[in-house]
């Protein structure tokens, strides 16, 4: 019997930008089909054109870095590439939708939920908008279709992204990152709700992500994607049980496992980087950070189907372990001085602690309702919470989304006034705050040189030394020295995100304050990070405090883990006792809900 | 937003006091001698001492600037000294025709702006053409921009009258509200309606003119930024029509800066109007200033610097309410 048609066919998909240093080669031939029904899940890490795919899909390329396309992609039979601007823009009414990373950014800020549904319908009656919010598990439906988007948690926003996806009763689903700014435990839910309602109605499911464990949790075929090609391919069994790429291999070995298998500061990380993608590529784009790497491997790589399964690989299947050769070397370097300083803390560091907080309450005004309502009683987000991050420490802070740890960790930095209680610093420069969210924690028209230099001018230092501390930040961060010159827009997602640890560490401040750092890097960027991090630690000697749902990341950086529900801490720990022997109810849920693609 | 509109009017006292200093401040300092310019300067220095103890002028500063506030809040801005009114009926009689030209300036700048920032972000020809037309403009002076207005319309082509509010020997409306146009169509003459209206184009143009080129290059400054989120990407994948997206999704996000550039170019609109009235003989306030300034006549500067400060703060206490309306965001704030 004949397969069905794929409801999305690409084939050789080739895809470049115009950039500074010549043209940007999004996408190097990539080929991928999906069945109708069929939730598959790409993967790969920052850059490999992930998100590239699904725009071109879309029809929705941004103009201004004036894309050019070669190849084909079928949209239900109808071929996107070179399509009229006018049969892009009905094909997307009809066939597709679209779940985009940031539920925050996505949903238009000054219009009514209700009706930003009601358009993707292309017009529906108040009743229908509530059915199709209540279908992705909204409660009280009718009363969020009144809300603006501000007024949702990220988890309802994207929910309401997804109600809009499913409202036209698309054929295919693109979900690019859907749940990577989400907390941990709505995550799963959201992931979940995705997965159910694209089977229940027999939608297909492109679901982009970074994370394997995420891709695993519900597709049932995971592509791999390196330096715009698929590089694997196969059903999410065959991908976890054994990859047969290295590269396949390399990411499944550098996601952060629960298990602690790699705590002592460092995870294992693909060494080197993608090519330049400016550059053409001869033979195998990853043969650069290849451990299988030889001679062969410099001819074109074919596209190769084994047994049915697809590897872009000369030696498929010779590499079964990632041997991190490079990251042994670092560990053993780095485990002397993380012995020296960790026996310097068992001993009791002579420094005055980074912080002492104690008795630390903030309550928010309630909200009124309506114009002339009455207000609610006041919100109580830190409910009295006693905390101390040694000199040179690490302390990470984690709950589910609502607990107050945001709250928290922004009256110790001083950017929000507490009701009661008091916080002590340490003398020197005060602490620095990196965000999740380093986009907007950037000033768009300031190139990150500028944001350096302004934080070296705060502190005295004379400008003709400032071009060398600027480097030496953005080197220490992994940035190249060119970054300088860019804009916040001019990096893709993980570079913004080192770029604003940069400006933390420009000027070493005694205790780095980060609210979810990680949470929108894929897997070896956010190693990289919070390798990066536990490095600065020991060579700065700067203490961490560490928000996260990020179980696995707080555990690969944290000395003590603080578990907090409704603004009151319930379970603090040692980070091994934590994880081992976890003795709150809602810590071992928090722990369950981790997606773990590996088992351990 | 209740809390929004208190603190706002709040601001706006606040500021009203500081305009009202800072005029007391402003007659204090200036060298002239307001009791000898009330006698004349001819008149024997025994009568200037009397006028100047009569307009307290011989008071200390602080005891002179209480009596100033009293006055003022009782709406008595003393009698001009060239017209000898009280300078709020002088205002009361000038007001409505500046009011007029003002509102119907204000229509077309905003109408204009809006139009051309829309078809700047069209882009095309006729966008970029549209763009150097404007920046010519934005370089050209109201004073230019009117002399060339009257000298096409009304010398060359005889189409639109050149000064005045109304052709001299039409009757007018004796209405309730002085605001001439609305009261010839609450009378319903309608010839004449239409000859107010064919004086009012040309002044009210040439006053529109800056302030819809700086709403126009806002507007498209924050549309374009605009354009560039992830809401428009989110309404593109809906399948709406670019048109759709534009005017549905991407200008009210735009309104904000929009809204505050307008609120900063009443200003710019309260100082033109003094130029344009001038050129086109309007007799507003901004003549009626003129005149005052020729003639020294103090109470009557002091009163239409008032009338005007406040007329600018009062209007951008309600541009700050508009931009709490378009945005929810500032409303929960
Ligand atoms: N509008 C654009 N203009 C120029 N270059 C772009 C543009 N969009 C993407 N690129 C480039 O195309 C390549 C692929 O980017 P893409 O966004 O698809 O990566 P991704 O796999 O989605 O990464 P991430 O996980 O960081 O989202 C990158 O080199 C990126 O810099
Ligand atoms: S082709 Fe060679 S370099 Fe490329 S992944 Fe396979 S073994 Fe490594
Ligand atoms: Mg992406």
């Amino acid at each position: 019997m004949k397969p069905p048609a794929p409801i999305l066919d690409v084939r050789d998909l080739r895809v470049t930008f115009s950039g500074r240093g010549g043209r940007i080669n999004a996408l190097r031939g990539m080929s991928l089909q999906i069945q109708p029904g069929e939730v598959v899940g790409l993967v790969g890490e920052s850059g490999s054109g992930k998100s590239v795919l699904g725009l071109t899909a879309l029809g929705l390329l941004a103009a201004a870095s004036d894309p050019q396309v070669t190849g084909s992609v079928q949209l239900d039979g109808f071929e996107m590439v070179g399509a009229s601007p006018e049969g892009a823009r009905q094909r997307r009414g009809t066939a597709i939708g679209a779940v985009f990373q940031d539920p925050m950014g996505s949903l238009n800020p000054v219009m009514k939920i209700g009706r930003q549904v009601a358009e993707s319908a292309g017009g529906a009656s108040d009743e229908e908008v509530a059915a199709m919010l209540e279908a992705t598990g909204i409660r009280g439906p009718a009363a969020v279709a009144r809300c603006f988007p501000h007024e949702l948690s990220g988890g309802m926003r994207q929910r309401v992204m997804i109600a809009m996806a499913l409202a036209r009763h698309p054929k295919l689903i693109i979900a690019d990152e859907p749940t990577t700014a989400l907390d941990v435990t709505v995550q799963a839910k959201v992931l979940d709700l995705l997965a159910t309602t694209a089977r229940e109605r027999g939608v297909a499911l492109l679901l982009v992500t970074h994370d394997l464990g995420v891709a695993a949790r519900i597709c049932d075929r995971i592509a791999v994607a390196y330096a715009g090609r698929i590089v694997e391919q196969g059903t999410t069994e065959e991908i976890l049980d054994g990859p047969r790429h290295p590269y396949a291999l390399g990411l499944l070995a550098s996601r952060p496992r629960l298990d602690g298998a790699v705590r002592g500061g460092l995870l294992p990380t693909l060494p080197g980087s993608a090519p330049d993608p400016t550059s053409s590529v001869v033979g195998c784009a990853f043969a650069s950070r290849c451990p299988a790497a030889d001679g062969a491997c410099l001819t074109p790589v074919p596209e190769a189907h084994e047994d049915g399964r697809l590897v872009a690989c000369h030696h498929p299947g010779e590499l079964t372990t990632w041997p991190d050769r490079a990251a042994q070397v670092i560990k053993a370097a780095v485990a002397e001085s993380a012995a020296d300083g960790l026996a310097a803390r068992k001993a009791g560091d002579p420094r005055t602690p980074a912080v002492v907080a104690t008795g630390l309450v903030r309550e928010f005004d309630g909200r009124r309702s309506g114009m002339l309502g009455r207000r609610g009683p006041a919100l109580r987000a830190v409910g009295g919470i006693d905390l101390t991050v040694p000199a040179g420490g690490s302390v990470a802070i984690v709950g589910e989304s609502g607990s107050g740890k945001s709250t928290l960790l922004r009256m110790i930095v001083g950017l929000l006034e507490p009701t009661e209680g008091t916080v002590r610093l340490a003398p020197g420069p005060s602490p620095q705050m990196v965000f999740q969210d380093a986009g907007a924690s950037l000033t768009p028209w300031m190139s990150v040189g500028e944001h350096l230099a302004e934080r070296l001018a705060a502190v005295g230092m004379p400008k003709r030394e400032h071009a060398a501390a600027i480097d030496r930040a953005l080197h220490a961060v992994g940035l190249p020295v060119d970054a300088a010159a860019r804009r916040p827009a001019q990096l893709s997602g993980g570079q913004r995100q080192r770029a604003a640890i940069a400006r933390a560490i420009v000027v070493p401040p005694p205790l780095i304050a980060c609210d979810e750092p990680v949470s929108a890097l894929d897997v070896s960027l956010a190693a990289q990070v919070l390798n990066l991090l536990c490095d600065l630690r020991q060579q700065l000697g700067l203490a961490l405090l560490f928000v996260t749902h990020d179980l696995a990341a707080a555990r690969a950086v944290a000395d003590e883990v603080v578990v907090m529900q409704g603004g009151l801490v319930i379970e603090r720990a040692p980070t091994d006792q934590l994880f081992t022997a976890p003795s709150h109810d809602y810590t071992r849920e928090l722990i369950a809900a981790v997606p773990e693609a590996v088992a351990a | 937003m209740t809390r929004l509109f208190l603190n706002r009017a709040l601001a706006m006292v606040a500021v009203l006091f500081g305009l009202a200093v800072a005029v007391f401040v402003l007659q204090v300092v200036i060298p002239t001698d307001p009791a000898r310019a009330m006698v004349g300067s001819n008149a024997p220095e025994e009568v200037v001492a009397q006028a100047r103890a009569d307009l307290g002028y011989d008071q200390p500063i602080p005891a002179q600037f209480a009596a100033y506030l009293g006055r003022i809040t009782r709406g008595d801005l003393q009698h001009s000294l060239h017209t000898h009114n009280p300078v709020s009926d002088d205002l009361g009689r000038f007001a409505p025709a500046t009011i007029e030209l003002g509102f119907y300036a204000a229509l077309i700048a905003g109408a204009l702006g809006l139009g051309l920032g829309l078809l700047l972000v069209g882009g095309g020809l006729v966008g970029r053409v549209a763009r150097v037309v404007l920046v010519g403009w934005a370089a050209v002076p109201a004073f230019l921009t009117g002399m060339l207005l009257i000298v096409v319309f009304y010398s060359w082509l005889h189409v639109l009258p050149g000064s005045g509010r109304v052709d001299d020997d039409l009757l007018l409306p004796d209405g309730p509200t002085g605001l001439l146009t609305v009261d010839a169509l609450l009378t319903g003459q309608f010839a004449l309606l239409g000859n107010l209206i064919s004086h009012l184009v040309l002044p009210a143009v040439t006053l529109a003119l800056l302030p819809a080129v700086a709403i126009a290059r806002t507007l498209h400054a924050s549309l374009e930024q605009v354009m560039g989120e992830d809401y428009i990407r989110t309404a593109r994948s809906k399948g709406l029509r670019e048109r759709t997206v534009l005017l549905r999704h991407a200008l009210r996000n735009a309104a904000g800066p929009t809204l505050t550039m307008a609120g900063l170019l009443v200003g710019l609109m309260l100082g033109g109007v003094v130029v344009v009235e001038q050129i086109f003989s309007w007799p507003g306030l901004g003549l009626y200033v003129t005149q005052s300034i020729a003639y020294s006549d103090f109470p009557a500067i002091t009163g239409t610097t008032l009338a005007l400060g406040a007329a600018y703060v009062v209007i951008n206490f309600w541009v700050d309410v508009a931009q709490a309306v378009a945005d929810p965001r500032l409303r929960s704030a």
